[in-house]
């Protein structure tokens, strides 16, 4: 996989793998975390902290505040970035390198930072639902293949991640 | 206590009128917490564009939050401290507040 930061407002990503491919086709459901507590209490967490010097009831309060009016917020938030990358993924074209076919993606400079929150939605519910290792770039030959498969899923998304944030995003 | 300009007398307890005071002039500080799953790069990128930092300040503060579990980023007054946070969140930065001591 590769990504070039155009200069005509667009950021291609080529040489996708069907490895690649696949992970990325996923992207947009692993991201769901319906069902995973764990994850919604992280993507949605209260803005008191632990620790804060307050009482119980200021603090069931802020908290009760956010989940009414900043909470439904984010949520329109990330799913719009869903739906975003959604679509961006549905306009595949194969292009051949080397003589074999890859997968290719030609997206909008403006798309980038919503890649960046799917992305990073989906790590944070793959983490929880399948309670990977806090340790980065652990790829351990896990017995259960499905959490095997979870972590490269997860490792894929944050190589993606690194290639969005230092070609395209850090020099927007 | 009499409040002046009328005839009714109200009465306020002044432990309230301290408290409603604190509430105003206290000051909030905004945190990062640690989080598995975060990019070092992306927490940097993220700090940067919500605060202006430079990437020298942006760094370190993302460093903290990696090495000692979390970082004060800013502090201020309540509300701004409460739009912080919900910014932070709106990149699924681990980002909470708290009044300062």
């Amino acid at each position: 996989m590769e990504l070039i930061n155009n200069d005509d407002g667009t950021w291609t990503l080529s040489k996708v793998s069907e490895l690649e491919h696949l992970m990325l086709s996923r992207l947009p459901d692993s991201a769901d975390s319906t069902g995973c507590e764990e994850a919604s209490n992280r993507l949605f967490p209260s803005p008191i902290s632990p620790d804060a010097n307050l009482d119980s009831g200021k603090k069931s309060s802020a908290d009760s505040d956010w989940k009414e009016y900043i909470e439904p917020e984010l949520r329109v938030e990330f799913r719009d970035s869903l739906k975003i990358v959604a679509d961006d993924l549905g306009k595949v074209q194969i292009a051949k390198y080397e003589d074999v076919d890859c997968y290719e993606f030609n997206i909008p400079t403006a798309h980038a930072d919503h890649w960046c929150s799917a992305l990073n939605q989906a790590r944070i519910v793959i983490h929880y639902s399948y309670n990977l290792p806090d340790e980065d770039g652990v790829l351990d030959m896990d017995p259960n293949p499905e959490k095997w498969m979870a972590t490269l899923q997860s490792e894929i998304y944050g190589m993606l991640m690194e290639f969005l944030i230092k070609k395209v995003l850090w020099v927007a | 206590m009499l409040t002046e300009g009328s005839n009714v007398e109200i009465e306020t307890s002044p432990v309230a009128e301290v408290e409603v005071l604190d509430q105003v002039t206290q000051p909030w500080q905004v945190m990062i917490l640690n989080d598995p799953v975060n990019l070092m790069s992306f927490v940097t990128l993220i700090l940067r564009r919500i605060f202006g930092y430079s990437e020298e300040k942006a760094t370190d503060l993302m460093l903290k939050v990696h090495y000692e579990g979390s970082a004060i980023v800013w502090t201020g007054e309540r509300e701004k401290a409460e739009l912080y946070v919900q910014q932070l969140q709106t990149h699924q930065l681990y980002a909470v507040m708290e009044p300062v001591d």
